[in-house]
């Protein structure tokens, strides 16, 4: 029973990594692979903030979330002068900072070793100890999550990001500021991201660089696009089923490092398949005249 | 001493990564996107020498058998996989990330058949490097730096004097026209995939001599290939030598006044700072697609 709410758990805070990232990455095609970094963001601020000074889970995620959200606002500006591949490679090159950064500055994250007995999350004197009470913040959380962006996705701005990610020419000659909806679709993302980064300080009570790399980024980034990019709905199955995978895997008796390699090998592989179902490029459906995908 | 042993360093570093970013540009300027599975090709080199030598293939022929072997499965990719979603007329973003879920694949396959642990060539006994003025080289790291050489006069022949060359340079300028004149791209494309796949080989096959090998290697071998062709500017041969020389300059200086563990951060910082600052590169070739 405890096994299966820590996946529930795992999923839902992949859930909101996938989802704030289908907002930059799907909606207005900035295919970012320093995802991770923003979750490693949030994940450090929390932890250092608790463990040294003792502020309290309600101080330190809004405190997380703008810390993540300025870097993001930095880089953004650099990182936006590319686009295309050339950001797929800047934003990759921003994760490995970041990585270098948790990894290295032994004073700051004590690198390798990471950082221990993280305290349990508590709200106002209630406690989130147990793993039930843990998986009911965090549905509300993702809930809550699901609901800004879903409110986002269906806004006017939205369609500016759409407008941008077709046809970037085309969106600016309508006299949209495309630069700014960038950044701000960027910015969000990223404040979104230190989200599951917090609770999973918090959820775990350790942490260490290894949860922030590269790879991480791309499964994330995996995740979203075989979702279906511009579905918030299909990220949120996809982070279920890609997390599930290796456990059914292993319970089917294959070896748990095997069942980590066929989890990278099938997710590989659906996104492969899913490029040739794209290979028009990332568009949406012809607009119906009304919104009915979430 | 100290000032030699970072030169020859320098100079080591410099010639791993310039083989590297010459074997991407050869792919880049034929395919025109960035294919990360070519870094597979650099753990294949090393993966399959090290499963010929275990087949008891004395060390001269496996390392050719490697190499060959790895090209041929470059090709084989190219053939079945690539050449599919090229030809309808895919954006680059999206085969760079079909060539991610392939890399991602592959390098599974590697851990699942020969484990995650690094692994070495035993060959020959462990011995001291050779002295030059009191700073210490190794005998694979002087063949690297005569293979990058050899491999450099080599390609600027490819590309001033034989047909293939020319023929690249034509597909990357302008690819259109270039058909219109009767060269066939796809035939262009595997003889650049052929020679870059054999760079990368040799590349691996070098790294997995001098130190160790793991499933992993290639992807931040080929990314430091990438950021010096993206200082360096696409448009000449020089130009990655000069890419290569600043990543290894600023890595090593980094190393020698900051600490070593800081080298992967260096690499992007020099990176960023070039895209504010000189953002079509030192050969001013248009490569970036910035403001549009």
């Amino acid at each position: 029973m405890e096994y299966i709410l820590h996946i529930l758990i795992i999923i839902l805070l992949y859930v909101m990594l996938t989802q704030s990232l289908t907002l930059t990455a799907g909606y207005s095609g900035l295919i970012s692979l320093a995802h991770a970094g923003f979750y490693g963001i949030g994940a450090y601020t929390s932890a250092i903030l608790s463990v040294n000074y003792g502020f309290p889970f309600l101080v330190t995620l809004p405190l997380a979330m703008i810390l993540s959200g300025l870097i993001a606002v930095l880089v953004s500006v650099i990182a936006l002068r590319t686009v295309d591949d050339y950001f797929i490679i800047i934003t990759l090159g921003i994760q490995v900072v970041a990585f270098s950064i948790m990894n290295n500055w032994m004073d700051l994250t004590n690198g390798p070793l990471g950082i221990p007995g993280i305290p349990a999350l508590s709200i106002l004197g209630i406690e989130f100890s147990s793993k039930i009470s843990f998986l009911i913040l965090a549905l509300l959380l993702t809930t809550v999550v699901f609901l800004i962006l879903r409110n986002i996705t269906k806004s006017p701005f939205a369609r500016i990001l759409i407008g941008l990610s077709e046809d970037e020419i085309f969106t600016k000659s309508l006299g949209k500021k495309v630069y700014t909806a960038k950044v701000i679709s960027f910015t969000i993302g990223a404040m979104f991201a230190a989200i599951p980064g917090v609770l999973y300080a918090h959820y775990i009570s350790y942490i260490d660089p290894t949860s922030f790399t590269v790879d991480e980024s791309i499964f994330i980034l995996s995740i979203v696009i075989i979702g279906g990019m511009r579905n918030l709905w299909g990220a949120a199955i996809a982070a279920a089923v890609l997390i599930i995978l290796p456990e059914v895997l292993r319970f089917i008796g294959m070896p748990s490092n095997i069942a980590a390699n066929m989890r990278q090998i099938i997710y590989g592989l659906a996104l492969v398949i899913m490029m040739f179902k794209f290979s028009k490029g990332f568009i949406s459906k012809p607009y119906s005249g009304q919104e009915n995908k979430v | 001493m100290i000032i030699i042993q970072l030169v020859i360093n320098i100079i080591f570093s410099a010639s791993l990564i310039y083989i590297i970013s010459q074997s991407f540009h050869l792919i880049y300027i034929t395919c025109k996107y960035f294919n990360i599975t070519h870094s597979i090709s650099i753990a294949f080199g090393a993966y399959f020498t090290f499963f010929f030598i275990e087949q008891s293939f004395p060390i001269q022929i496996a390392i050719p058998l490697g190499i060959f072997t790895t090209i041929l499965l470059a090709l084989i990719i190219e053939q079945s996989l690539f050449r599919l979603l090229r030809k309808r007329n895919t954006h680059s973003l999206v085969l760079l990330i079909a060539s991610l879920g392939l890399y991602i694949i592959l390098q599974n396959i590697i851990s699942i058949s020969w484990g995650d642990t690094a692994r070495f060539f035993r060959i020959g006994e462990i011995k001291a490097g050779n002295e030059i003025f009191g700073a210490h080289i190794s005998d694979i790291q002087i063949a690297t730096i005569t293979i990058s050489l050899f491999l450099l006069i080599c390609t600027i022949f490819l590309f001033k004097k034989s047909n293939i060359g020319r023929q690249m340079s034509a597909i990357y300028s302008n690819e259109e026209l270039a058909c219109i004149f009767g060269i066939n791209s796809d035939k262009v494309i595997l003889w650049a995939l052929g020679i870059g796949s054999s760079l990368a080989a040799i590349t691996g096959i070098l790294v997995a001599l001098d130190t160790y090998f793991t499933p992993n290697m290639g992807f931040s071998l080929l990314l430091y290939g990438v950021v010096a062709m993206i200082i360096g500017g696409v448009s000449s041969t020089w130009g990655l030598v000069v890419g290569s020389f600043t990543l290894a300059i600023g890595q090593h200086l980094g190393a020698y006044f900051i600490d070593t563990k800081w080298m992967e951060a260096i690499i992007y910082i020099i990176l960023i700072l070039f895209l504010i600052m000189k953002p079509f590169g030192f050969s001013g070739g248009q490569l970036k697609k910035i403001d549009i």
